[in-house]
């Protein structure tokens, strides 16, 4: 039988998940890339670094909350509405700390740093929950998507 | 044993189907269901405290929609129709058909911009479904719909909270 996943996110280590290194953008990034990023390459977030040190994190939940009613121009620079200074998550935590800390503090993206502070990728939930459902018998997992679908009336009426 | 690629009912016991000659050995062995694993795939997805949703209509505009999200703090709506649910609209919807296309968000309504239909989950399906759908299509909030009722949504950060309570004992 395999190993309890309890024990499995006890050991692994944050460094062997696939983290999503490309996440990457400078302060003076323009919104509208940013954008394009988010829509035509799927990020959910982007780390905004600069001198190789984490200075900011942008999320698509962001958009939502600060960005999208507000009529800005598309060449606003990241760092006008990125949060300042997010937590980040070291490249040999353990991957339970790393869920605590994203629970604890409600993200769903969290950057990895190495042992000088520099960043490595983005740590995110969609990433941490592909980790858990591979350890599933596959069965389960290959059901098809449902669609919702209302009956007019019952079966057979 | 009815087979599972086929569905010919075979007597109990055999190692391939008679009719199709798929491998049935095994499939009649109890899974070992312990622990987390076990609740994740026997559980019910309507056991977990699901969240309230909020509820637009077609006509509702993107800009109040946004409105709702921003104060209730959630990142989707859904869309009704005489009580049914007919579509949702998410953060990643805010973003790929309002704030990239740069239209006005008080100019759009529901019906334009929403998914519809939304994939959904029955309240009968196992919490390890919800993860495998968030995982592997990128879903972050799932309708719970139990014939025509909406009972709620799941989300990503929900599933997280859940998996980090129930295996890492987490309050």
């Amino acid at each position: 039988m395999s190993r309890p996943i309890e024990e499995i996110l006890k050991k692994v280590r944050v460094r062997e998940l696939e983290l999503q290194s490309d996440h990457r953008i400078d302060p003076a990034t323009p919104l509208g890339d940013v954008y394009r990023a988010f829509d035509e390459q799927h990020h959910g977030a982007v780390m905004v670094c600069e001198d190789d040190q984490v200075v900011g994190i942008f999320t698509q939940r962001d958009v939502l909350y600060r960005t999208a009613l507000e009529d800005l121009d598309p060449s606003t620079p990241v760092s006008e509405v990125m949060s300042d200074r997010p937590v980040t998550i070291g490249l040999d935590q353990e991957l339970a700390d790393a869920i605590q800390a994203m629970v604890e503090g409600g993200y769903r993206h969290v950057p990895v740093v190495d042992g000088n502070g520099n960043p490595i990728g983005l740590l995110s939930s969609r990433l941490i929950l592909r980790f858990i459902a591979d350890h599933y018998p596959e069965a389960v997992l290959n059901l098809p998507p449902r669609l919702h679908q209302i009956l007019s009336r019952p079966e057979g009426g | 044993m009815r087979c599972h690629n086929c569905g010919h009912d075979n007597i109990p016991g055999v190692d391939l189907c008679e009719s199709c000659g798929s491998d049935l050995a095994g499939l009649d062995l109890p899974e070992a269901q312990a622990g987390f694993r076990g609740r994740m795939m026997t559980g019910q997805i309507g056991d977990l405290p699901l969240i309230s949703p909020l509820s637009v209509t077609l006509e509702t505009s993107a800009a109040d929609a946004i409105g709702l999200m921003r104060k209730a703090r959630h990142g989707c709506v859904l869309v009704q129709k005489d009580s049914t649910l007919v579509g949702i609209f998410t953060e990643r919807d805010v973003l790929t058909r309002v704030v990239r296309p740069g239209i006005d968000p008080a100019s759009l309504a529901m019906s334009e911009i929403m998914t519809s239909p939304p994939i959904t989950l029955a309240p009968s399906d196992p919490p390890a479904f919800a993860v495998h759908l968030s995982a592997a299509r990128g879903l972050r909030h799932l309708p719970v719909v139990d014939n025509a009722e909406v009972l709620g949504f799941i989300s990503v950060r929900h599933l997280l909270r859940h998996i980090h309570e129930d295996v890492l004992g987490g309050d």
